[in-house]
């Protein structure tokens, strides 16, 4: 008896109390919605529907489980060995040789003291960084023409012989390489830029008086102030490090050099949706989705913990 | 400014001087390439091929490859789309985006964290394009322009932006608000977008550009080609180098002018004919994007 009569009010209560919270909350959980809704239907349904890298699809369903066997067979083959070697090695060559290019692009638009030139060099650079790659390919194709590219015309005008740059598979992982540059350079400069621009300006009029000149100040003063944001930048690089860009490939690749520029996105592409491998193609896209996860999640925790600043 | 001039030694000069040419270098490096191809798609077709790689201005003065580009069925649809699926992708795009984030910014909201947590984890783990494509077929969304327009519907790195930027509007003017009896949606219009307009607009710039450069899920989600945005007819043009899909096979057949036209500036036309609207709204990008850029800090 006792028992009941002290329930009742407790489950009264409590039930008051999600109908306050209802009452007070609806219209938040109305707005949020459309937003649940998508994420649902544009992330979580295709997290769902990945389990056909655990499967053998077949043209009448139902399809049957395989365990890891398309792992397996991703593990022995030999053009996804050459995909994976693609992908860390293009990352590697865009960390080494794009990464820095913005840094050395801020420190030296910070130095323009004319801020109508510094507005314009700036209003100029970021521009590319606005344009879709099959835009900046169709552009990267005219610039290296063997016949009437810019590029071979200086080279020409030097007395070197023209190169046919997008059909020689020694030389297309540089022009991914040159063409991020040109496409990102100058918009990740910003991200420095502002970084510098939070300096304390104190510390220039310190290093001033102390008769430090322009390098001497680069190296004791911006730098270290900027080294931070180095730091996370660099970091998130790496969680990205298998995805050596999509678009990127896509669209400057051939078949004469995909073989040295195939990367796993692409590969997932091609083998996927071009050869109908679904399973296979998805057990490839599973791999990276997992081994990025990995990576990115170390990726923050790192930088939270050198920079305090996270990924997100 | 003349005093410290003057105290400045000529190594000094002569540095800043070779500061400020390799940055100009850098703007002609950027520019060159896109003024070479206006120079090219404005010259005289006649001449087109014999035009020197480094040059940026029109050799002769030719309306030619923007007459035929302009009246082109395959050009004109294309344009159509990308301004629909531009249009129609970014208004939802900015809705959804703002009632989201401001519902997540109440800090009190139950489940917040855990829908918080559910949009982190769309950062970092994707399953990759296949269980994508097969989500699509599975809704009937294949061949429907929605699934493009509804692609990233929320970013969730500008989500999170724009809940930062939310949190930020001080209390005392959402109580008022609530004083005057305003319920949460009239809060949400009346104090809170208002507030949010340089954020929003941000945004919004942020969504346009993406919409108008997607080419992939297009290509991929369409096969109907009267379907598809500017960007992949340009891609099949100008990187598939399909010129029968642009000329026409009864042109080519025909000898016609168009067939005449030099493929070389009939493709400078196209790639500078998709930068246009991108052009066109860099100037309000430059204002909102980089303080915009700044605000997030790392976000970009």
């Amino acid at each position: 008896m006792t028992d009941v009569a002290q329930q009742t009010p407790v489950r009264r209560t409590r039930a008051s109390h999600l109908r306050a919270q209802v009452r007070r909350w609806w219209p938040y959980y109305l707005m949020l919605t459309p937003g649940i809704v998508y994420f649902v239907i544009y992330h979580y349904l295709p997290i769902w529907e990945a389990q056909i890298a655990f499967q053998q699809v077949r043209i009448i369903p139902p399809n049957f489980w395989v365990g890891l066997d398309h792992f397996r067979t991703l593990a022995s083959s030999t053009v996804f060995f050459q995909v994976l070697l693609n992908t860390l090695i293009i990352s590697a060559m865009k960390i080494a040789f794009v990464f820095p290019v913005p840094i050395i692009l801020a420190l030296l638009l910070n130095e323009v003291r004319a801020s109508g030139l510094r507005r314009f060099i700036q209003s100029v650079i970021y521009l590319p960084h606005f344009l879709s790659w099959v835009v900046i390919s169709g552009i990267v194709i005219a610039v290296l023409s063997p016949g009437d590219g810019a590029v071979n015309d200086l080279r020409e005008f030097v007395g070197l012989e023209p190169r046919a740059f997008m059909t020689d598979i020694g030389a297309i992982r540089w022009v991914l390489v040159f063409s991020e540059i040109w496409r990102s350079a100058g918009w990740d400069s910003l991200l420095y830029l502002a970084a510098i621009i939070a300096i304390d300006q104190q510390l220039y009029d310190a290093a001033q008086i102390d008769g430090a000149g322009r390098w001497q100040k680069i190296r004791h003063v911006t730098l270290p102030g900027i080294v931070p944001t180095i730091a996370t930048l660099f970091i998130l690089n790496m969680g990205m490090f298998l995805s050596a860009g999509f678009d990127q490939v896509f669209n400057l690749a051939n078949d004469v050099t995909l073989p040295a520029i195939d990367i796993i996105d692409t590969y997932v592409y091609r083998i996927g949706l071009q050869t109908g491998e679904y399973a296979l193609a998805t057990a490839a896209g599973l791999f990276k989705g997992v081994v990025g996860m990995a990576m990115i999640l170390s990726a923050h925790v790192i930088s939270r913990r050198l920079t305090g600043k996270g990924v997100w | 400014m003349a005093t410290r001039a003057q105290q400045r030694t000529p190594l000094e000069r002569a540095e800043y001087a070779l500061i400020v040419s390799s940055l100009l270098l850098m703007v002609v490096l950027t520019l060159q390439p896109m003024l070479h191809l206006v120079a090219v798609s404005l010259s005289d077709p006649a001449r087109v091929a014999g035009m020197n790689g480094l040059a940026v201005l029109p050799d002769g003065l030719s309306i030619e490859v923007w007459q035929l580009l302009v009246t082109h069925p395959n050009v004109q649809r294309g344009l159509w789309n990308s301004i629909v699926i531009t249009g129609t992708g970014t208004l939802i795009n900015v809705a959804a985006t703002a009632l989201m984030a401001w519902a997540l910014a109440q800090k009190a909201l139950p489940g917040r964290r855990a829908i918080f947590l559910g949009v982190l984890l769309t950062i970092v783990f994707e399953p990759g394009i296949i269980p994508d494509y097969f989500v699509m077929k599975r809704l009937g969304l294949i061949d429907s322009t929605w699934s493009v327009i509804l692609y990233k519907a929320v970013n969730a790195w500008y989500l999170i932006i724009l809940i930062r930027f939310f949190e930020e509007i001080p209390r005392e003017l959402l109580e008022a608000a609530e004083l005057d009896g305003a319920n949460p949606f009239q809060t949400f219009f009346r104090v809170v977008l208002p507030l949010a307009k340089p954020a929003l607009a941000t945004i919004t710039l942020f969504y346009m550009v993406f919409h108008w450069n997607e080419f992939f899920r297009a290509m991929i989600y369409l096969s109907d080609q009267t379907k598809w945005p500017l960007q992949v007819v340009l891609r099949q043009f100008v990187i598939e180098g399909d010129k029968l899909a642009m000329v026409g096979v009864q042109a080519m057949n025909d000898y016609t002018a168009a067939s005449q036209i030099n493929i070389r500036a009939l493709k400078a036309g196209m790639i500078i004919l998709t930068v246009l609207p991108i052009l066109a709204i860099y100037p309000l990008i430059l204002r909102f994007f980089t303080k915009g850029t700044m605000m997030g800090a790392v976000k970009g």
